[in-house]
Parts: C-alpha cells; structure tokens; sequence
C-alpha cells in the first residue's frame, strides 16, 4: 500500500514538474522570439563586421580590394604600438574620460535635484537643459572648435567679459566647463527619472525625524538612485570613448580618410576597443555592490 | 463684566496662539526666500550657457559683413541681412538635402522605436535561458564605437549593394540597431521591467496571445518611452554626419550635415583668390544662417515634443 501511494505520489510530481517544463519552455520560447529580430540584425551588421574587421587588421587593403589584400600578418599591430603618437593618444583619450565622466555625473545630478524641485517655470529651465541634445554634429564642431581660425564660443564668452562662470574662471576652463555642460543631457535625463522614482514617504519620514535638505540627501536621495549613479557613469564613460572629439577618433578618421591604412586604423580600432571594454568591465566590477 | 473678560482673555490667548512662533515662521520664511533666489541664480546662470549658442547662431546668421567684422556691433545687427540665408540655402542645396535627411532620419526613427520595444520587452518580461547573454551582447554593442566596425560595414554594404540607397541608415534600424539602438532597447527594457506582473496574468487569464499582450496591453503602457526613444532617435539621426554620409555620399542621396560640413568650401570656390582670413571672415555670418537651417527642424519637432517629452519624463517615476 505504502509503495503504491509513494508510487503514486512521484508519478503526480513527475506530471506536475513536466507540466510546468512545458509552460516554462513555451515562455522561454515566446521570449526568444521576440529577441530574434534582434539577433538575426545582430550577427549581420555587428557580427560580420567585427568579425571583417579582425580580417583587415591582419591585412594591408585597399578600399576596392577590401578583402582581398596582402597578408601581414601581426605588421599593423605591431605598427600600432610602436607609433609613440598613437600611444599618447590613447593616453590622452583615456585621461580626458577619467576626469571628464565623474564631473559630467556630479553635475547631472546636481542640475537633476535642483529640477526636481517644485517651483515656477521649472519646465522652462527642464526644456533648456535639454538643448545639446538637439545641437549636436556639425554645428557643435563649429560652436566649440578651438582651430585656427575659429574661436570657440565659451570663449568668446570670456572676452566679452559677460557672466558669472567666465569672470571666476579663465578662457580654457570656461570651455572645459562649457563642454562639461553641454556632455551631461541625457544624464540629467537619467537622474531626474530616477529622482522621480524615490518614494514621497520615505522623505516625510526623515522629515519627522527633523532632518534637513542636506542629510536628507546623503541618507535617502543618493543610496536610493545609488544604481543610476553607476548606470550614468557608465554611459559617460562610453560617452566619452566614442565621442568624435576625442584625440584616438580623429587619428583614426585621418587614417581612414588617407585610403592606404585601413589596416592600421582597423588594429588601432581593436587596440582601443578592448582597452575601453576592459576599463568599463573593471568598472562594472568595482561597482557591482552599489548596482543592487 | 466676566464675560467681557473671558472674552478678553479668549482673544488675548487666540493673538498669544496667532504669533507664539512668529521669529521661527519668519526665519523658514526667509530662508525659503533665500533658497529661491539661489536656486533661480543659479539655474539662470546656468541656462544662459546653454541658451547662448541659441543667441549666438541666431544673430550671427543676420549679420552683414561689416557688422560680422565690427566690435561695437554686440549680438544686435544695425541692419538684418536676408542674402546669408539665401546663400545658405544655395550651398546646402537644401530642398533635396532636406528630403534626404528627412526620410533617413524619420524613417530610421520609425524602425528603431518598433524594433527597439519588441527586443527591450523579451528583455524586460521574459526570463529565457540566454537572456543574461541577450543582455550583455546588447551592452557591448554600445560599447562599440562605430569607427571599429565602419569599413568593414562599408565593404559589406558595397557586397550587398546598399551604398548610396537609403538602406544603408534604414536597414540596420529595422533590426533594432543603427545609432544608439542599444541605448533604445535598454530604455525600453527599464520601462517594461516597471510593469507590474498581474498586469500580464490578468491578459493571459483573458486569452491574449504573446502578440496581442505585446501590442494592446503592454505597449500602451510605455507611451512615454515610445515618445523619448521617438524623439531621441530623429534628433540623433539628423545630426549623425558619420554613418549616413560614409554609406550615402552621391550628390542625389547627400543629407543635410556633410553639406553644413562643406559649406565653406562651397563659398571659397566662388570667391577669387584674395586674402584668405578676410573670405573666411565673410562665409561666417553665411555659415551660421547654414546652422540655422540645418537646426531648424529639429528645434520645431523639439518644441512640439517637448510637452510630451517633459511629461514622460516625469512619468516615469509614477509607474509603480
């Protein structure tokens, strides 16, 4: 009898486990088929170029004969480190991200929390702050380009003698200010997402504890957007890595535009990428016990 | 003659209440007060860096040569000069341009937000076996700059025959890819992520297909992510001078940002050889009525998005 019922009993088990495998399985399929789209442009247009990509690098092509050039093995890499102008570009690049990005995320946030105020004409100011996203390309090249010819526009600010930022800071600051600015858009975007998403009760609690704006701050506001923070960061960083402003994307649009090195710009390329990557994982690593 | 007196008293106590903490009232007061005037100062100061190239682009675009050149004239032109947007608009060869930016950016617009939600929402519902790798595939394809991928892309699209077509911006797009896709997706998938579950029980336990819950129950939940990654995409799209031109460089198929980009050498092909700093000096003024142009769009789709935009963005925090 005893036997019969645990008999039995496995058999309901096994049926019930199988009936859910399906339910799971039919769920795991909807899901993958609605990331197929995605996959099949992926291994296309992402994929194959990298794949390519690799390819040239271990080339010496031409742009008619993309494929199809000499062999030279591990040349282009080699030339990619011993050139000492790319290696201090690389440098450069990387420095310019390093202090770039946590000033970039401080200022977000703190344009985020004074926007995220309830006052007259905040929509005014939210609207302004979202101008760069629409001026960027060509006309960002001309407004900030610091070329010959050309001033930028921060810095004319200074000659002018108009505004507070100029008057406390020199020419070259302002601009470095002035980029810093208009670089932090879609973070602001991000942080005041995420100060909308911290509950109201949360601060009327600290509120009948008697604290004020300022720890309520360091105690709720920041541990509670603490992955958004990290989130910014990261997207600065990248931000920052394939901005065309920066000194190892205008070495390899020059390459590019020569015609002969496609080789060489493709190994810097790989170079530059897996630096980049390796920076943004060891990041991610660091920071993983913030990102919940 | 006691009642008169309670009342005195009742009266005396009632002003005694009205003002007991009048020093403590006024001080919250005017540091309320003091917290505005920074607060505006502040933003105010702040918004004029931004609001200036504005300013900038707007009156260099009206002046004449002779004002472009003299330090008195301040921002204000004595006299507003019409030929810098008629030149301007000769040397974008702006009807077609336009066209041309249109239909890529606004085109590649549409494809990504259709794309972009079906990926962001297997990410965001749906706990599959290779979603954690799903996931971070997308996160490197962010990761990768365009200038690692772009020849080989562009000997790919030569293999393919889509140089020069409108494909070349419109194909990758439709894939959830193209500029910033995988910026789209991770949007999508943190607006997805906020649904609550019962919303897909209940649609399930009504009969809905994957499909139908997808189209009807979910994604008019996200609208205000739609409106974002919508908007986002045509302003990016618009400004991109990088892919766009690499894969469409005919005169027919030019957009309007590698045009803006030439726009001097346009001019100083016309103008005879003379002193160079001087023809510089005179494109100037033409070559800001070419920003405006160019920006000019986009500012008005800005404008008319902008209440949604703002909406969503505060929505965001509301979806519970």
């Amino acid at each position: 009898m005893a036997k019969k019922v645990v008999k039995y009993k496995k058999q309901l088990a096994h049926k019930r486990t199988k009936r859910t495998l399906s339910f799971e399985r039919r769920r795991q399929l909807e899901g993958f088929s609605f990331m197929l789209p995605w996959l099949i442009g992926f291994l296309i247009f992402i994929l194959i170029p990298l794949a390519l990509s690799v390819k040239i690098s271990f080339y010496s092509p031409t742009l008619n004969d993309l494929y199809r050039g000499k062999y030279v093995g591990l040349e282009n890499y080699k030339e990619v480190i011993k050139n000492p102008s790319f290696g201090q570009a690389v440098f450069e690049a990387f420095m310019n991200s390093l202090y770039q990005v946590p000033m970039v995320v401080g200022f977000a946030l703190f344009v985020a929390v004074l926007l995220k105020q309830e006052f007259p004409g905040r929509v005014i100011f939210r609207v302004i702050f979202f101008i760069p996203v629409i001026l960027s390309g060509v006309i960002m090249s001309y407004l900030f380009s610091e070329d010959v010819g050309s001033v930028s526009i921060f810095s004319q600010l200074v000659q002018s003698n108009t505004g507070f930022m100029s008057r406390l800071f020199g020419g070259a600051l302002t601009t470095h200010i002035g980029n810093i600015m208009w670089s932090s858009s879609v973070e602001i975007l991000i942080f005041l997402a995420a100060l909308q998403s911290v509950p109201d009760i949360l601060y009327e609690v600290v509120d009948l504890d008697g604290a004020n704006a300022w720890e309520r701050f360091w105690h709720i506001t920041l541990p509670y957007i603490s992955p958004f923070v990290i989130l910014n960061c990261i997207y600065a960083l990248v931000d920052s890595f394939v901005d065309a402003r920066n000194p190892v994307m205008s070495i390899l649009y020059g390459l590019m535009v020569q015609g002969t090195k496609y080789g060489v710009a493709s190994a810097l390329s790989w170079f530059y990428m897996l630096l980049s990557l390796i920076t943004i994982l060891i990041f991610i690593l660091l920071t993983r016990r913030w990102l919940r | 003659m006691s009642a008169y007196i309670q009342r005195f008293s009742n009266y005396m106590y009632d002003l005694y209440k009205r003002y007991e903490n009048l020093g403590y009232r006024v001080k919250k007061k005017i540091r309320f007060i003091i917290g505005r005037i920074f607060l505006y100062y502040v933003l105010i100061e702040m918004a004029f860096l931004f609001i200036l190239p504005f300013v900038y682009i707007l009156s260099t675009s009206m002046l004449t040569f002779e004002d472009y050149l003299d330090p008195t004239v301040f921002y204000i032109p004595t006299e507003i000069e019409w030929g810098n947007f008629t030149k301007a608009w000769e040397a974008l060869d702006y009807p077609r341009s336009f066209l041309n930016s249109t239909i890529t950016s606004l085109g590649a617009a549409v494809l990504q937000t259709i794309a972009c939600s079906v990926a962001g929402f297997a990410l965001g519902r749906y706990k599959f076996r290779m979603r954690n790798i799903f996931f971070v595939l997308v996160v490197i394809v962010l990761l990768i700059p365009p200038q690692t991928t772009i020849i080989a892309t562009y000997g790919l699209f030569v293999e393919l025959g889509l140089i020069n077509t409108y494909f070349s911006v419109l194909l990758p797009a439709a894939f959830g890819l193209g500029i910033r896709g995988a910026l789209f997706i991770l949007i999508y998938m943190y607006f997805f992520q906020r649904i609550p579950d019962a919303m897909d029980d209940a649609a399930r336990i009504d009969g809905a297909g994957p499909l139908r819950l997808f189209i009807e129950v979910m994604l008019p939940q996200v609208k205000s992510a739609i409106v974002i990654v919508f908007i986002f995409s045509v302003v990016w799209h618009w400004n991109d001078n990088y892919e766009a031109p690499t894969y469409m460089y005919r005169e027919s198929v030019l957009t309007l940002q590698p045009r803006l980009q030439n726009i001097r050498e346009y001019w100083a092909k016309k103008i005879p050889a003379g002193e160079s700093e001087i023809s510089k000096a005179l494109t100037e003024p033409m070559l800001f009525a070419g920003c405006f142009l160019v920006m000019f769009p986009v500012l008005l789709v800005y404008i008319f998005g902008q209440k949604k935009l703002v909406a969503g963005i505060e929505r965001i925090g509301i979806i519970e």
